[in-house]
C-alpha cells in the first residue's frame, strides 16, 4: 500500500526562511555597522579649555566675541604708538591703552554702557606682568557671566593661536603669574572655538 | 569675407580707441571678488574701495534662503579672481556653483574662520546640533561685533591675493570697522538711561541672536523650526504655549519676508512686535549694511525702551 504524507497547508515553513532572511539581514546589517564606525569626533577639550560655542553663557558668548575684536584694535593701537615713538624719539617700547582710554572710545565690553551692566557688570583693569599685557575684568554677577581675561599676543614672540581669552566663574582676579599653567592651576578655563568650513555644504 | 574683414577692423578700431587708453593704466589690473550675500557687497566695496570690483553672483532680488543657482550666474563665477563666501550655511549654493563653473579652484575667502559661533536657532536643528555639535548659526553678518571680526579676515584675505593693494585694504577695513562700531555705541548711548534693560525675547526667524547678544539679551523661543523653514500648526501652537509659559515680552520678525502665521502669533498671545532686516533684499549698495543695521539697532534700542514697565 503507498502512503504519501501530505502537509497540510499553511505558512509555518514560509514564516521560518522569512525569520531566517530577516535574522541574516540583521545579522549583516549589525556587523557592518559595528565594523565602520564613525570617525571620532574631534578630541574633547582638555580640562583647562572652555567650548566658546556650547559651554558659555549668553553673556559670556556676547563678551568674548567682544573682546577678540577688541583685542584686534588694542593690538593695532600699540603698534601705531610704537610707528609714533620711533618717529619722535627713536624708542620702540608702546603702552598698552588703559581700559578708561579704551573705554572713552565706547569699544566694548570695555566701554560702561547698557549692554556692560546687563553682562555682568564687569570691571577691568590693565596688567601688565612680565612682558605680557592682559586685561581682566573682575565680573560683578559670575552667576551670568564669569571673570574673564585678555592676554594679548606678544608683540613678535606669539604663540600663533591670537589672543588668549580666560574664565573663571567667580568674582575673582586673575593669578600674579599670567602664564598658562598658573591660571589653568588656579581654575582658570580658556575659551576656545572652532571652526569647520564648509560643514554644511 | 570682406564683411568678416569689416568686423575685424571695425573691432581693432573700437579696441585701440575704448580700451587702450584705460588698459594701460590700472584699471585693467583690478581684480573681480565675488560676493553671495547683501552684507558682503557691502563689507568687501567698503574694504576695496575702487582698487577692486564687487561681483554679486545672485541678482538682486532673489531670497537667498530659497535660491537656485541658475546657469548665467554660475557663468559669471568664471570671471571672477576671489570669493568672499559666508560659508556656515548661509551660501551653501555657491560650493556647488563653483564646483560647476569654469574655476572649480577659484580662491575662497571663509569670512567666518576667526568669528566665534553660535549654535544653530530653532527647535529641530537644537536637537541636531546637539548630536552633531557643527551645524551653526549662519547670521554671524547680523551683528556688529561678528562683522569687525569678519571684516578683518576678508582685508587680510584679500589682501593676500591682492599684495599691491594690501595696505589699502586693511586701512579701508579699520576704517569702516570704527564706523561699525560707532553705530552701535550710538544704539547703546540711548539705552544709557534706561536702568534695567532686561528683555524677554522671541524671534520668527533664528537670525538674531548675535545681534541681542551685543546688547546683553537672550532668545528664549524661536518660531521657526529650522532656517528658513515655516512651522506646521502643531509646531505653531507649542511656540504660542511655550512664550506664554515663558512669558515672552516683545517678538521680532521679519521686514520683507511676511509670512502669515506671524499674525496668528501677535494676535493669540498679544505680545508686541517688531520687525528687523535680514539685509537681503533690495540692491547692493556699499552702504546698505550701515544703513540696515542702524535701523535694526534703533527698532531693537525702541523695543527695549518701550518694553521698559
Amino acid at each position: 500500500m503507498h502512503r504519501q504524507i501530505v502537509r497540510r497547508a499553511g505558512a509555518e515553513r514560509e514564516t521560518l526562511w522569512v525569520l531566517l532572511a530577516a535574522g541574516l539581514i540583521l545579522a549583516t546589517a549589525t556587523a557592518a555597522v559595528g565594523l565602520r564606525p564613525a570617525p571620532e569626533a574631534e578630541a574633547a577639550p582638555a580640562a583647562h579649555q572652555i567650548d566658546s560655542r556650547t559651554a558659555l553663557t549668553a553673556a559670556e558668548q556676547g563678551l568674548h566675541a567682544d573682546l577678540k575684536m577688541a583685542a584686534a584694535e588694542i593690538a593695532v593701537q600699540i603698534a601705531d604708538e610704537i610707528a609714533a615713538l620711533r618717529e619722535a624719539d627713536g624708542k620702540s617700547k608702546g603702552r598698552a591703552p588703559s581700559p578708561a582710554e579704551l573705554a572713552a572710545q565706547a569699544l566694548p565690553p570695555f566701554a560702561a554702557d547698557a549692554s556692560a551692566a546687563a553682562r555682568g557688570g564687569h570691571a577691568w583693569t590693565l596688567v601688565e606682568a612680565g612682558g605680557t599685557v592682559a586685561y581682566a575684568g573682575l565680573s560683578a554677577d559670575p552667576g551670568k557671566a564669569g571673570s574673564l581675561l585678555l592676554l594679548l599676543d606678544r608683540h613678535g614672540d606669539g604663540d600663533g593661536h591670537g589672543p588668549g581669552i580666560w574664565l573663571k566663574r567667580a568674582a575673582e582676579a586673575p593669578p600674579a603669574r599670567l602664564d598658562e599653567t598658573s591660571l589653568a592651576a588656579a581654575g582658570w578655563k580658556r575659551i576656545t572655538s572652532t571652526f569647520t568650513a564648509g560643514v554644511t555644504r | 569675407m570682406s564683411l568678416s574683414l569689416n568686423r575685424r577692423r571695425f573691432l581693432a578700431a573700437t579696441l585701440t580707441a575704448g580700451v587702450l587708453p584705460a588698459g594701460a593704466g590700472a584699471a585693467a589690473e583690478r581684480k573681480r571678488f565675488g560676493i553671495t550675500l547683501h552684507p558682503y557687497y557691502s563689507y568687501v566695496a567698503n574694504i576695496v574701495g575702487d582698487r577692486a570690483e564687487v561681483v554679486p553672483i545672485i541678482p538682486a532680488g532673489f531670497n537667498p534662503h530659497a535660491y537656485e543657482p541658475r546657469p548665467e550666474d554660475i557663468q559669471r563665477i568664471g570671471s571672477l579672481d576671489a570669493i568672499v563666501l559666508n560659508g556656515i550655511g548661509h551660501d551653501d549654493f555657491a560650493g556647488r556653483m563653483i564646483a560647476a563653473s569654469s574655476k572649480p579652484g577659484l580662491p575662497v575667502v571663509e569670512a567666518n574662520a576667526d568669528v566665534p559661533l553660535l549654535p544653530a536657532a530653532g527647535s529641530m536643528t537644537q536637537s541636531a546640533a546637539r548630536g552633531a555639535g557643527k551645524v551653526v548659526n549662519p547670521h554671524s553678518f547680523l551683528s556688529i561685533t561678528g562683522s569687525v571680526l569678519q571684516v578683518a579676515t576678508i582685508a587680510r584675505e584679500l589682501g593676500r591675493l591682492d599684495p599691491a593693494n594690501a595696505d589699502a585694504y586693511t586701512a579701508n577695513a579699520r576704517t569702516y570697522s570704527r564706523r561699525l562700531r560707532q553705530l552701535r555705541a550710538d544704539a547703546l548711548g540711548r539705552l544709557a538711561s534706561a536702568g534695567d534693560t532686561r528683555l524677554r525675547v522671541a524671534t520668527i526667524h533664528g537670525a538674531y541672536d548675535y545681534l541681542l547678544r551685543e546688547f546683553g539679551l537672550e532668545v528664549s523661543a524661536v518660531v521657526e523650526p529650522a532656517h528658513g523653514i515655516e512651522p506646521s500648526p502643531a509646531q505653531l501652537a507649542e511656540t504660542i504655549a511655550t512664550m506664554r509659559r515663558l512669558d515672552v515680552q516683545v517678538i521680532f520678525s521679519e521686514l520683507n519676508f511676511p509670512s502669515a502665521y506671524v499674525e496668528t502669533i501677535r494676535r493669540e498671545t498679544g505680545i508686541r512686535l517688531y520687525s528687523f532686516s535680514h539685509i537681503s533684499h533690495g540692491d547692493y549698495a556699499a552702504d546698505r549694511f550701515e544703513r540696515e543695521m542702524t535701523r535694526n539697532m534703533d527698532t531693537l534700542v525702541q523695543a527695549m525702551l518701550e518694553a521698559k514697565p
